[in-house]
């Protein structure tokens, strides 16, 4: 159930067939991403892999000399590029591996083409997915929907990225969906079509209790990646934006020239990887303790090596002393980055407020606090418009709502129309009218105990407050509690028959949960933690992206919904005229 | 168990597992094993062996979950041990994801198409190579246009009115022109000419793939040296000629563009460039330095440690011969990265970078195995290192000597004073039938005798054990099995050498302290009893509620095999320290004087009198708390008491911690042993198990909230503030403060939810105060 695992696998094992010599690894635009989230280049220089390419680059010198190993998606381009390719072959002998399912006839146009006989090797191995952690994937698709629907080109391409992971994981599951969204139920029934199409290949030992595919909708929880985050990987994306672990500090002030872009990753970074879910104060004194020990192993500039002892324990050091080095500076700019940008834009007290919209229901406190930091100069005009988004979809339906006094005040701040339009249209996406579950009340009896005690320790971190809605629907999950009338299965009578069983006791251990529309960094920790926290389950997180606020606004927007922003100027309008 | 056992056969001491000798001291146990069982049979060794690998596996587990290391203390909130859930890291190792290959019927495809291919190259080679075949210089040309005709049967001139390729009609002028190797008809503008050392290249590069097909007649040799005949002699007669090119072979476009296609095939197989012969070189020396640089590692450790298993000089040769490969593989790939560099026209910017990136992961392969080489001893050095060793082994002895006799006098001496404090009348009424049943449950004689060996000091142990390994292995000639042993012998006495160190010095301090120690534990333990009472009191009212109550409770239980042998071993050590007292031992019917003294001398002879003010307290310490253990031996012997058991853990609590706080000698056994206890910490001398626990939240799992325990939550509330340990002492008064205005809260919350009807919160919330209260009072306790 590890995905960076899974497609690590992969490509070992790609590289370790195509046996010793110099190797050039021929990629496209979307593998590189791929292969370059689980091995670093040093790692795979190890491998006698010296060369990256990309499939269509022409600038390609022939290198007899070379192996090349072909990791490619099979679409129709690269099919014609490696046809190209195989015509006057550059290298001597070409491995290719396609990370999904290729069709029949690709295969017989590209056997068509190896005239010299160059090709040693065709398979599909498929590591279609961006593996971001052991428990998260992503597809990186920015914009899946055009208003409620698919874009048929994204459609295929979560379908393609989903039995991906079916595939690389060994699981053949059952699949629940959530009703309220068209999208979900397409991509469940897309899904299914391969799993029936492609029934050879999804034929894995039985476990005992089946696997389950989860498919969720981004619209029934907007509220989430709207907050501000302070754990360290979802507060790096919120603030700094993480692309395929790399994050761009170019426009850090005064930022050195090797530390423009720098790479976090958790599988060769070991203060990341212990520290990536800890929040910020954590961090904080994690990294004075990772400056001392760099302290201690670094030679004093006084101190001089004088003896040859002395000399001989430093050169014993350095490869660790150097590699350190490298993550001190790296971590400590992050780091100062991150606190500089939150008394910059005062986050703490704007997540204050933004935690208190998203988890508690006193209105009037809660409008008075919006408007006090909407006067704040210091608040910038995006966690502003922010803050209104956030206050638009909880009390969106509050008899005394006053969206309309708060817009004015954006406008009177001097937010841009962009983002004053955005509010609406975060509504439109998000709000109650798509929402098949209830996000801010809480539903039954134990949930409200639950959150009363949780206000009784009072010693809870008011920055963190928030639980995605995600924590709820996969406990219940686990619990077996989750309705079938919001949550139904997907598939033929025969599967819900082999299931009514044991229908009773069905409780799902291995699950895959995929959210149309983009995950957030706060919801894989929130599965982490599940991971952690529940014996004999194994949750695995993915979406058609990560998103941080940012990027979510750009996908509300790409979805095109603002069309419709008219309709819910009226609503507000109505709303304001019944005030 | 206890039917495997017959209690009145159990024998203690310093036994020999293996012949069940009584030996008198450990000391005596040891060189008997290594003396008598060094040779035998290595079946009980590797159970001995797998038992310590068990315990340390065990132990190992504990300790992770105790994580003290500073860089994990922050995952410790997600520890999966605590929880039961498995962090995604940690998932279980998988297989291979889901393959599907297309090889085979790629390879179909391909051969339909290729076979048609290689079928017209093979053709044209074939012709060609007949049309070479004879001396063209000395044949007229009528011949051999016959011959020439008779290869390809040509076209008529009549079917073809226009040039097939340029569409010019055919005249006197633009005459006709026969390829000669297909026989297809084309103009003189489109005619190609095949020269002959060209055709001789494809003809004798393809004469082995070809032999099926070549006609065996045609002697390939024969065909080479009519053709360099042939060149030498035409070449002035050919530029005389324009029309007749006799040493040329006309042919179409087609064939020659196939034939041209073929040559460059051949020209890349066998051409190598310099880049792959270094390449090749390069790889072989890596190879060389995997092959032998562990072997030096190995051989410069066992050397820097002062051993004498290796010689000196010829881990020098190694040393040297290893370096060497660096230095060529650092030229080597010097050598790779300016290969073509001042070429005219420069180098494609991919070879550049091929060149850098060899370089490069050279660059990292020496940096990261050649620092790892560590330096020799000079002679000089490694003769002081070799004498030092002999020192330290030798005072290593004497040490030990001291120690057991030094314990002996003190068991005796302090036997009497124990008598003198065990009057208390309870325990008398719970004196007889307890012991022996106590002894006979849960461990074999055998098992225990191992383990007696063992937990005594795993280190010696294991160390006469790897030397008796290593002196078989040297005889059976398994010298890679000598390495790995040398290696494993060397760490152990280098951590043995340490304990060692740490024990001098720890006995001496603890010297001076003992009288003072002795009177305040006193008086503390009776204050903690008291406390204790009302915490099981607690315990068992809370029990089915809370979950973080549960995992108190649970964890005892699961350590309840591990903590057994330990007091069964005390029972065995306290016969092998002093032969008087083991006589009398097990006379005693007494259940606490059999049990708890032996518990605490089970340490190192040499400490016992340090364990003595323990050993007095905590025997007063089990006085007024009616040692469960014993009340449940009596009342029921079979009951194992679920309720009662849990209860009785934390009073069992203390002498364990008190063993560990006294005992560097035995620091890897104590560990194994008792490490597990979640009431114990190795850092202060034997407070409550209880104050410690609040002492130090961090320890403990943070997971469910522990409603007794508000301050364990409370390092997060801002995210900015940088949490300072709460684990001081001196801080208990504000946290005292804090539980009295939790305890105010929750009272007004109580209230609040009884106004409102919702009664099963007030319950949660009334057993929340409870827990609340009773923390108080146990801190007031404490500070006290």
């Amino acid at each position: 159930m590890n995905v960076v695992f899974a497609v690590k696998q992969y490509i070992s094992k790609m590289i370790e067939d195509s046996g010793p010599g110099m190797k050039v690894l021929l990629m496209d635009k979307e593998t590189t991403g791929i292969v370059s989230m689980v091995y670093t280049q040093s790692e795979i220089l190890q491998k006698e892999v010296y060369l990256f390419e990309r499939i269509d680059s022409q600038n390609r010198e022939i290198m007899k000399h070379l192996k090349a190993i072909c990791f490619l998606r099979p679409t129709k381009e690269n099919v014609d590029y490696l046809i190209q390719e195989l015509r006057r072959p550059k290298y001597s002998i070409y491995f290719i591996y396609f990370s999904n399912v290729i069709s029949k006839s690709d295969v017989k146009s590209l056997a068509e083409a190896d005239e010299q006989e160059v090709v040693a090797e065709v398979q599909e191995f498929y590591g279609d997915y961006i593996a971001v952690n052991p428990h998260l994937f992503s597809l990186n698709i920015l914009g899946c929907c055009q208003g409620r629907n698919w874009d048929p080109v994204q459609l295929s391409r979560a379908t393609q990225g989903l039995t991906a992971l079916l595939l690389s994981l060994k699981k053949c599951p059952m699949i629940r969906y959530q009703l309220s969204s068209e999208t979900a139920k397409r991509l469940a029934e897309c899904v299914k079509q391969v799993i029936t199409k492609e029934y050879e290949l999804f034929e894995f030992r039985r476990t005992e209790v089946p696997p389950l595919l989860l498919i969720l909708d981004r619209c029934d929880d907007a509220i989430t990646p709207l907050l501000n985050q302070w754990t360290y990987q979802a507060m790096v994306h919120e603030l700094l934006g993480i692309n395929n672990n790399r994050i761009d500090l170019s426009r850090v002030p005064g930022i050195s020239k090797d530390l423009r872009e720098v790479v976090l990753s958790a599988e060769n970074d070991e203060f990341y990887a212990n520290n990536m879910y800890l929040n910020f104060a954590e961090i904080g004194s994690n990294i004075k303790n990772l400056m001392e020990d760099f302290q201690k192993k670094k030679p004093k500039e006084q101190q001089k090596l004088e003896s040859i002892a002395d000399m001989k324990a430093f050169v014993e050091n350095y490869p660790q002393f150097k590699k350190m080095s490298g993550t001190v500076s790296k971590h400590v700019t992050v780091v100062g980055e991150l606190s500089r940008l939150v008394s910059e834009r005062n986050l703490l007290e704007v997540s204050e407020v933004e935690q208190e919209l998203a988890c508690q229901n006193d209105h009037s406190s809660a409008l008075q606090n919006v408007k006090r930091l909407l006067q704040n100069p210091k608040v910038t005009e995006f966690d502003a418009a922010r803050l209104v988004m956030l206050y638009a979809l909880h009390y969106e339906r509050h008899s005394s709502n006053s969206l309309p006094g708060l817009m004015m005040d954006l406008r009177n701040k001097g937010v841009s129309e962009k983002y004053r339009k955005l509010v609406s249209t975060v509504v439109e996406y998000g709000g109650k009218r798509v929402r098949g579950s209830d996000l801010f009340s809480p539903k039954d009896a134990v949930a409200i105990t639950k959150q009363f005690l949780k206000g009784l320790k009072g010693v809870e971190n008011v920055y963190t407050q928030h639980q995605p809605f995600l924590y709820e629907t996969l406990d219940h999950l686990i619990k077996g509690k989750l309705k079938e009338n919001l949550y139904p299965y997907l598939g033929p009578s025969t599967l819900r028959d082999s299931r009514c069983s044991y229908d009773l006791y069905y409780l799902p251990q291995d699950i895959i949960v995929f959210i149309i529309g983009g995950a957030t960094y706060e919801e894989a920790l929130t599965v982490y933690n599940l991971n952690r926290t529940t014996p004999g389950v194994r949750i695995v997180l993915g979406g058609t992206t990560v998103h941080n606020t940012k990027s979510f606004l750009e996908e509300v927007l790409a979805s095109g919904l603002h069309s419709r922003s008219k309709e819910s100027s009226q609503v507000t309008s109505r709303l304001a005229s019944r005030r | 168990m206890a039917s495997l056992d017959d209690p009145g056969e159990v024998r203690e001491g310093f036994l020999c597992p293996l012949c069940l000798k009584d030996l008198q001291s450990f000391y005596q146990l040891q060189s008997h094993y290594e003396e008598e069982h060094s040779g035998e049979d290595r079946d009980v060794k590797g159970q001995i062996k797998s038992l310590v690998q068990k315990a340390r596996k065990a132990k190992n587990r504990l300790l992770k979950r105790e994580g003290d290391d500073r860089a994990e203390s922050g995952t410790q909130g997600y520890e999966s041990f605590s929880y039961g859930g498995v962090d995604p890291y940690m998932w279980e190792p998988q297989e291979l994801g889901a393959v599907r290959s297309h090889l085979s019927d790629f390879k179909k495809h391909r051969a339909a198409r290729i076979d048609h291919y290689v079928v017209e190259v093979n053709k044209l080679i074939i012709r060609l190579e007949k049309l070479t075949a004879f001396d063209r210089t000395n044949t007229e040309s009528a011949k051999i246009r016959a011959i020439e005709k008779s290869v390809v049967p040509w076209v008529n001139d009549q079917d073809v009115p226009f040039c097939p390729d340029c569409g010019n009609k055919f005249s006197i002028r633009n005459r006709r022109h026969h390829c000669r190797l297909c026989g297809s008809i084309m103009c003189k503008k489109c005619m190609e000419l095949i020269s002959l050392p060209l055709a001789n290249k494809l003809t004798s590069a393809s004469k082995d793939s070809l032999s099926t097909h070549t006609s065996p007649s045609q002697s390939p040799n024969s065909v080479h040296g009519s053709r360099r005949a042939s060149i030498s002699s035409v070449s002035s007669v050919s530029s005389v000629l324009d029309e007749k090119d006799d040493d040329r072979i006309r042919c179409c476009t087609h064939c020659k563009d196939t034939l041209l296609k073929r040559e460059q095939q051949i020209d890349e197989k066998e051409h190598t460039p310099d880049i792959v012969k270094l390449y090749e070189k390069l790889r072989l020396c890596m190879e060389k330095v995997d092959q032998k640089a562990p072997e030096y590692i190995r051989m410069a450790a066992s050397l820097n440690a002062g051993e004498t298993t290796y010689n000196l000089e010829h881990a020098n040769d190694l040393r040297v011969e290893v370096q060497k490969v660096y230095e060529l593989i650092d030229a080597l790939s010097k050598k790779i990265l300016t290969l073509d560099l001042k070429q005219d026209p420069p180098p494609h910017p991919n070879t550049l970078r091929l060149q850098r990136m060899i370089r490069y992961s050279a660059t990292l392969f020496v940096q990261e195995k050649l620092l790892g080489l560590m330096s020799l001893p000079t002679k000089e050095q490694f003769e002081e290192l070799k004498k030092k060793r002999k020192q330290e082994v030798e005072r290593k002895k004497i040490l030990e000597r001291r120690a057991a006799l030094e314990s002996q006098r003190r068991l005796e001496e302090r036997h009497s004073d124990l008598v003198s404090h065990a009057t208390n009348g309870e325990v008398v009424s719970l004196r007889g039938g307890p012991a022996p049943l106590r002894k006979a449950e849960g461990w074999l004689p055998l098992s225990g005798g191992q383990g007696q060996i063992e937990d005594s000091d795993p280190l010696l142990q294991q160390i006469h054990n790897i030397t008796s390994f290593i002196r078989q292995a040297k005889a059976a000639g398994r010298m890679d099995e000598v390495r790995t042993l040398q290696e494993n012998l060397r760490q152990l006495q280098d951590e043995y050498d340490q304990q060692q160190t740490e024990k001098a010095i720890e006995l001496s301090r603890r010297q001076a302290e003992e009288e003072d120690l002795q009177r305040e534990q006193l008086q503390m333990l009776r204050e903690r009893e008291r406390e204790r009472e009302r915490e099981q009191f607690q315990a068992a009212s809370l029990h089915t509620r809370t979950r973080s109550l549960d995992f108190r409770e649970i964890r005892p239980f699961q350590l309840e095999p591990g903590r057994e042998p330990r007091d069964h071993l005390a029972h065995a050590l306290d016969l092998g320290c002093s032969p008087a007292q083991s006589s009398a031992a097990p006379k005693t019917p007494s259940p606490s004087s059999a049990l708890e003294p032996i518990r605490v001398w089970s340490g190192p002879p040499a400490l016992d009198q340090e364990f003595f003010p323990q050993s007095t307290t905590s025997q007063h310490n089990e006085v007024p708390s009616l040692n469960p253990f014993d009340e449940e031996d009596l009342s029921s012997p079979a009951a194992e008491g679920t309720a009662s058991r849990p209860a009785a853990e934390p009073s069992l609590g203390p002498p364990a911690c008190v063993l560990k706080e006294y005992n560097p000698f035995e620091e890897e056994e104590e560990e194994e042993a008792v490490a597990g206890n979640p009431f114990t910490s190795p850092d202060s001398p034997a407070p409550s198990p209880f104050d410690e626990e609040d002492g130090h939240p961090h320890q403990r799992p943070s997971g469910p909230p522990v409603p007794g325990n508000p301050f364990e939550e409370a390092p997060c509330t801002n995210p900015f503030e940088v949490d300072s340990e709460s684990g001081q002492e001196g801080e208990e008064p504000i946290e005292e403060e804090l539980l009295l205005q939790q305890i105010d809260n929750i009272k007004a919350y109580i209230f609040d939810a009884k106004q409102c009807g919702r009664l099963d919160e007030v319950e949660v919330l009334t057993e929340n105060l409870r827990e609340l209260k009773h923390t108080l009072a146990k801190q007031k306790g404490g500070a006290d």
